[in-house]
């Protein structure tokens, strides 16, 4: 089930006139500051496009450029699944959930213990996400640790592209292993101008902050800008350490990243697909993690949101993730507030489902329990049908004072749509619960993962794809893949 | 006079980077001995604003601030201190490793160490196993610390504590990581003496690698 378009309940942060000083700030910045490019190709496509190059790799860009780049980056991007269904419409207001990648560490659901992801646990994130109704697309979840470390984008790609259909945003080491990925998507989908048409995956890179784009992250982009892949590029400024501890300082800045990515992407290829958004957040300025269960994220990523909107660009934001180390009340609240928070601004792609520890832990029990409290969010972003059918007058007036309404038919007829049900919530009276085991949360939703891993079966690769897909990550091991 | 001094030590846990500055010069004029004015002004300072930042009643800024102003401090001070009182104090080279273009934490930690008394030289990022060699020989120190935040560029922390074994300099300093992916378990696969989870134990653990350099055998040069 998606939410609709048009009928739904959704709020904004920032009025137009904060939007035009946000923007006015960010064009400023880039006129003014400028941006690092550390990528001969993408400075010369700055240069030959109208930027002013100061030394090695600083790069002023004047307004107009950001501005022609607005013109020809597409309003609209659709992700598919593995067998070519569009079922990402990254269009205004349409919401979609998902897991973030690449945490080093996982829970272990029958061992309980925390320790390094291995591409079994890739399986198992890809294999969960591929049963749950309300998570829409997968990135990896964990980092696979137990492969070549140059080389483990590949194996992770296998994982994801083994445990479920649903569309994928990958994350790559560099050119190389973005080419090697795309090549394996091209063979699942039966062919490079089939994955152009019907895109199985986006990826994602990130410039650094402050102000600062690697050769990395510039490879990647533009390699993605030239076949048409869909692109990510998320900054994840931290308030007070790698922006300014202000709110509204943040999203100048974080944006004149994420803009400075567009006009790259556009100035390589006209139309390019992109996607803006990032992780913006503080520091914690105790402890000095990058916090992922602040509000400031949430209201921070609501702000992108509102931003995207006025740029008609989609928009990558951030939820269902918390500084907590395992699945507890701090978990939930973190889990609830972001989730709620994210569905109400309306952003297309929700990632970071299931990080915990400050994304240091990807989590299944995180994962699954987002997936509840997702479909509670959307039963409020449905809000209400208001007509003569749901003012229930007749009803109200044929039962009359003292009556009941369990017999009315008019109940039967529209309590699914009226009821959100609970899949883990438990409302049963004490009695009942102490009697089931007194089972809290956290130990239903363990229950819960237990039971998709053991019993959800994805459909499955073809045999001999899969075995051509091994073969591409063996050759990368031989060519790039220490030992 | 001695209130000159107690001044210094507001001055610098207030993060007053002039006005802690000043106050040194006029301790200085009021011919307090330099060893005194570090050990009752600065050191007596930045102790205090480690226990205030554990306790929760500062945060990082605030550290940073101080730190600037014990630096600043420093500055004026290192010139009239007997060799012997600074030879007390330990020497860091730091870097993001190879590959990785990340700079707040390892920032933070240089920060951190120069409020707890060392002499920080900051390489920078992206920094070769080679220019670690290269700054071991220049400078000397007594700490060489690395850092990274990418999974992938974690190998050239091992390989530059190979190329310090290589260079023949691996027993006259102590190596410390640090860095979101790594771990404890990689420090000690990797050969390097310390791991900090965070930059505060960082710190911690740079100090205790100083002391227990201090302590071996041919002790501190």
């Amino acid at each position: 089930m998606r939410v609709n378009v048009g009928k739904t309940t959704h709020f904004r942060v920032l009025s137009k006139d904060q939007i035009e000083k946000i923007l006015g700030a960010t064009l400023e910045i880039l006129e003014r500051v400028g941006v690092m490019v550390s990528d001969e190709e993408a400075l010369k496509l700055l240069e030959d496009g109208g930027a002013r190059v100061e030394g090695q790799s600083l790069v002023r860009i004047p307004s107009g450029m950001v501005q022609r780049a607005l013109q020809t980056a597409p309003h609209r991007i659709v992700l598919a699944q593995r067998e070519g269904r569009r079922n990402l419409v990254l269009e205004k207001n349409r919401i979609y959930f998902g897991t973030g990648s690449d945490c080093p560490n996982v829970i272990d659901p029958y061992t309980d213990e925390r320790r390094p992801c291995l591409f079994d646990d890739v399986l198992r994130a890809a294999t969960v996400t591929d049963a749950l109704e309300h998570v829409d697309f997968l990135m990896s979840l964990g980092l696979v640790s137990d492969v070549p470390r140059l080389t483990y984008d590949r194996h992770q790609f296998l994982a994801m592209a083994m445990g479920t259909k649903k569309p994928l945003i990958i994350t790559c080491v560099d050119r190389n292993g973005l080419s090697d990925q795309y090549e394996m998507a091209c063979l699942i989908v039966g062919g490079e101008k089939r994955f152009q048409e019907n895109p199985y995956f986006a990826l994602y890179a990130e410039p650094s902050s402050p102000l600062t784009h690697s050769k990395e992250a510039l490879e990647k982009l533009t390699f993605a800008a030239e076949r048409g892949i869909p692109v990510v590029y998320t900054p994840c400024p931290s308030g007070g350490a790698t922006a300014p501890v202000t709110m509204a300082g943040i999203l100048a800045q974080g944006l004149a990243e994420t803009l400075s990515g567009l006009v790259i992407s556009q100035l390589k290829s006209q139309g390019a697909p992109f996607i803006m958004g990032g992780v913006h957040t503080i520091m914690d300025m105790r402890t000095s993690i990058f916090c992922y269960g602040a509000p400031e994220l949430s209201l921070l990523s609501a702000c992108m949101t509102d931003i995207s909107k006025e740029l008609e660009l989609p928009v990558f934001s951030t939820a269902g993730c918390g500084d907590a180390k395992v699945l507890d009340e701090q978990a939930a609240a973190e889990a609830s507030v972001s989730l709620l928070t994210a569905g109400l601004s309306g952003a297309n792609l929700i990632h970071d489902v299931g990080y915990l520890e400050s994304g240091l832990l990807g989590s299944l029990d995180m994962l699954v329990l987002s997936d509840e409290v997702i479909s509670m969010v959307k039963r409020i972003l449905r809000g209400i049908r208001v007509d003569e059918e749901t003012l229930a007058l007749d009803v109200i007036a044929n039962v009359g004072p003292g009556g009941h309404f369990i017999g009315e038919e008019h109940t039967r007829r529209h309590l699914k749509e009226e009821h959100w049900l609970p899949k883990l919530m438990d409302r049963t009276n004490r009695e009942i619960w102490e009697k089931g085991g007194a089972k809290t949360l956290d130990r239903r939703v363990r229950e819960r993962v237990k039971a998709i891993l053991e019993g959800h079966e994805p459909d499955p690769l073809d045999e001999r794809l899969l075995g051509e897909l091994k073969t591409i990550v063996a050759l990368a091991d031989e060519r790039y893949g220490e030992k | 006079m001695s209130t000159v001094v107690e001044r210094i030590s507001q001055e610098i846990i207030s993060g007053n980077v002039e006005e802690s500055v000043k106050a040194v010069e006029e301790a200085l004029q009021h011919e307090i001995p330099p060893h005194e004015i570090l050990d009752n002004g600065l050191m007596a300072a930045m102790e205090r604003v480690g226990s205030l930042f554990q306790e929760g009643e500062i945060f990082i800024p605030d550290v940073f601030f101080s730190a600037k102003a014990m630096h600043g401090s420093m500055d004026i001070l290192r010139p009239l201190l007997a060799p012997s009182k600074l030879m007390q104090m330990g020497t860091a080279v730091i870097g993001t490793v190879l590959g990785d273009i990340h700079d707040i934490g390892k920032r933070l930690v240089a920060m951190m160490l120069e409020g707890a008394g060392f002499t920080v030289i900051d390489l920078g990022v992206e920094v070769s196993p080679e220019a670690f060699v290269r700054a071991v020989e220049v400078h000397q120190p007594h700490i060489v610390a690395m850092s990274t935040l990418l999974t992938t560029t974690m190998p050239n922390m091992g390989a530059s504590v190979e190329a310090l074994l290589k260079a023949g300099m691996r027993d006259r300093v102590k190596v410390l990581i640090g860095g979101a992916p790594v771990t404890r378990a990689f420090a000690e696969e990797i050969g390097a003496d310390g791991y900090g989870s965070n930059a505060l134990t960082g710190v911690e653990e740079a100090k205790a690698l100083f002391e227990s350099l201090k302590g071996e055998a041919g002790g501190i040069r």
